[in-house]
């Protein structure tokens, strides 16, 4: 149990800058989830807070205490990793305790704390087995039980269910939620999955080259992204972006897309920008939905669509049309639309509609 | 594309076309043509002179007494009941089996250096590496010249150091001749073991000691925890390979001892050497060349059977 202080942290491979600069509080307790796409430094980062790679710049302060100097196993944080790390010629009931026993702990207590290990990760039955007679989830749940035998102050998550097929990294994704329910130590998650993130995480730290893009609440980030970056990288299908130019006309601001002209939601703050500004409309697909009503809710904006990319999921159906030339998703019921080609009324709810400044890509 | 295009361009190309008796045979034996050379050429250069063998152990092949005659065992008995045979085949084990255990524990220790990188591990390791590339002969020579009196180095600078006269000598006094045999196999042969245990050792994921290390196991549990299993297969190869080569010592004999004194180097390779090549009994120099393919044979299959039984991680 402890939190996590890293202040103007860099990390460099020779020439290459791989950490530039991060920033971060970790509260107690607190399940954080580093995410951002291949290569952005987020298992360096881990590392470097694990102790298994050295900072060029800044510093790690764990419970109040700087640990730069810290060898791994005096940090008190445990690590799980993708491909496991198991001990090979050890059973089960042994990797788990294997720490324990390297720590001198008694014999009894450390059966003890296996077992307790083994029930809550429902693996008791397989004490007995290698690592090689396991599944990559059994694998898994050995590996997160070595890491809570020792009941470390944090625990770090290198994409830990990479290596499992979908159904069971959903299984996996719950336990490890409700591990974390169960014990709330500070864990800290690196994921590329942006599902996972917004699932587990009680603040995602998004990453991008190495810096921090943006941080906050899951939904802050979904609901609120800072850049086109975060917008596209959070939510699945992603946000479509129209191209288009802000027009202020008095106390009414409007965003023209060719000879469509969609009304700003009155109220929004709009922090400085210009009549004629180039910007970006962001639109997730949830936020188009079929028009049933007689005439347009206030702050939506109808638009007759034909329907040419039509993917239906079951319970509902993505549907592409065309909006000012650009492709736009829109997130119908499954029998709203049949079939490519159609023609139907779409409603697109402007309150919720996020908007770019063209060229910084930043949120207005 | 339509799959019916596929289909149809399939069928254009027909059935096989129907042979005649002679291409139907040609057909079916063509590649008994095609092994032949092979085969031939290993009856020839390999059974062949193999049964000869065999047979000529049982005959008398003598060349100071006329005639081929069966003599039955008598062969195999001369060797049993040689003292200098028992001897080298003795000097043989325990010669092999200390030279390989040195080099084996050198080896894993200079690969558990080297396997971490530091300025100048290339250059280190083509060095470290060099013995290998020489002829066991030279490597004889160059000990020789290095360790015999009076003129060898080896007695002057141990005088030095000392502070009082050593004339130690190296090739005759036993038990230093056997030392120097030794020192001249490790030098020759800790690169081999050292390359093979570098492969398997690199080979070995570094995440295991990352979360070893975070468990708080130290590089002593870790090494019996992680590097002792994962090397075990290559261990194991290694010491296989070295051991097989190492009973069939000879070369560096020849060269540093000759055997001698006496008969106190004779390994069993140099052993069958001298009975054959320099006293021409041929026939029992043969009959000794089976008995010992047969002790050989045994020491293979153990270690392969335990080497195929090894369990992948
Ligand atoms: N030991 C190293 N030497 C040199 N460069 C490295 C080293 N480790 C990582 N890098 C570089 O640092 C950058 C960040 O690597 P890192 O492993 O942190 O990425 P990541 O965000 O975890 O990506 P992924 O999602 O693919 O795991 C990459 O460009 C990588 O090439
Ligand atoms: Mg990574």
């Amino acid at each position: 149990m402890a939190e996590v202080r890293i202040t103007g942290l860099h990390k460099r491979y020779g020439a290459f800058h791989a950490v530039r600069g991060i920033d971060l509080d970790i509260r107690d307790g607190e399940f954080t989830v580093l995410v951002g796409p291949s290569g952005c430094g987020k298992s360096t980062l881990l590392r470097t807070i694990a102790g298994l790679e050295e900072s060029s710049e800044g510093t790690i302060e764990i419970g109040g205490e700087v640990v730069n100097d810290f060898r791994p196993r005096d940090r008190d944080v445990a690590m799980v990793f993708q491909d496991y790390a198991l001990y090979p010629h050890m059973n089960v009931a042994k990797n788990i305790g294997f720490g324990l026993k390297a720590r001198k702990m008694p014999k009894p207590e450390v059966d003890a704390r296996v077992a307790e290990a083994a029930r809550m990760l429902g693996i008791t039955p397989l004490l007995g087995r290698f690592p090689r007679q396991l599944s990559g989830g059994q694998r898994q749940r050995v590996a997160i039980g070595r890491a809570i035998v020792r009941n470390p102050r944090i625990f770090l998550f290198d994409e830990p269910l990479s290596n499992l097929d979908a159904q069971l990294r959903d299984e996996m994704r719950g336990e490890i939620k409700r591990l974390h329910q169960d014990i709330a130590t500070t864990m800290i998650y690196v994921t590329h999955d942006q599902i996972e993130a917004m699932t587990l995480a009680d603040r995602i730290v998004l990453m991008r080259d190495g810096m921090i893009e943006q941080q906050g609440a899951p939904l802050d980030l979904f609901e609120r992204p800072a850049s086109t970056f975060v917008a596209g990288f959070l939510g699945s299908p992603r946000m479509s972006f129209l191209p288009g130019t802000l027009t202020l006309d008095g106390s009414a601001a409007a965003i023209r897309l060719s000879e469509a002209l969609l009304p700003v939601a009155p109220g929004r703050s709009l922090n400085g920008a210009i009549d004629g500004q180039a910007v970006l409309l962001g639109l997730r697909p949830e936020h188009l939905t079929r028009a049933h009503a007689a005439t347009p809710a206030q702050g939506t904006f109808r638009y007759d669509a034909t329907i040419d990319l039509l993917q239906p999921t079951g319970s509902r159906s993505y549907a592409t049309f065309r909006l000012a030339g650009a492709p736009v998703m829109a997130e119908l019921q499954a029998h709203d639309v049949s079939r490519p080609g159609e023609r139907l009324p779409i409603d697109i709810n402007m309150n919720r509609a996020s908007i770019f400044d063209a060229k910084t890509e930043r949120a207005i | 594309m339509q799959p019916t295009a596929t289909i149809s361009r399939l069928k254009a190309a027909g059935a096989p076309p129907r042979l005649s008796g002679f291409a139907q045979w040609a057909d079916r034996h063509f590649k008994w043509l095609l092994v032949a050379p092979a085969v031939l050429l290993i009856l020839a250069l390999s059974v062949y002179p193999l049964l000869f063998s065999l047979v000529v152990s049982f005959i008398n092949y003598d060349f100071q007494v006329p005639g081929h005659a069966f003599v039955g065992l008598k062969n195999f008995e001369r060797v049993v009941f040689d003292p200098v045979a028992r001897w080298s085949l003795w000097l043989t084990a325990w010669l092999s089996g200390i030279s390989v255990a040195i080099e084996f524990v050198l080896g894993l220790l200079v690969a558990l250096t080297m396997v971490r990188s530091f300025p100048g591990r290339g250059v280190i390791m083509s060095i470290l590496i060099v013995p290998l590339f020489i002829s066991p002969v030279i490597v004889g020579q160059a000990w020789t010249l290095l360790l015999q009196r009076p003129f060898g180095p080896t007695n002057y600078i141990l005088t030095q150091l000392l502070g009082q006269e050593v004339t130690i000598g190296w090739m005759t006094e036993s038990p230093w001749l056997y030392f120097s045999l030794i020192i001249a196999d490790v030098w020759q042969w800790t690169p081999f073991m050292f390359v093979i245990l570098l492969a398997g050792l690199t080979a070995i994921p570094p995440n295991l000691y990352e979360a070893a290390e975070l468990d708080g196991v130290n590089a002593w549990q870790a090494f019996w925890a992680i590097t002792l299993p994962h090397l075990a297969p290559m261990m194991l190869l290694a010491l296989t390979f070295r051991l097989l080569d190492a009973i069939r010592m000879f070369d560096t004999i020849f060269i540093m001892t000759g055997g001698g004194p006496g008969t106190r180097t004779y390994t069993a390779s140099y052993y069958l050497y001298t009975v054959g090549f320099t006293q021409f009994h041929l026939s029992q120099a043969t009959a000794g060349s089976w008995l010992f393919l047969i002790f050989t044979a045994l020491v293979v299959m153990l270690l392969v059977r335990r080497l195929l039984k090894t369990e992948p991680v």
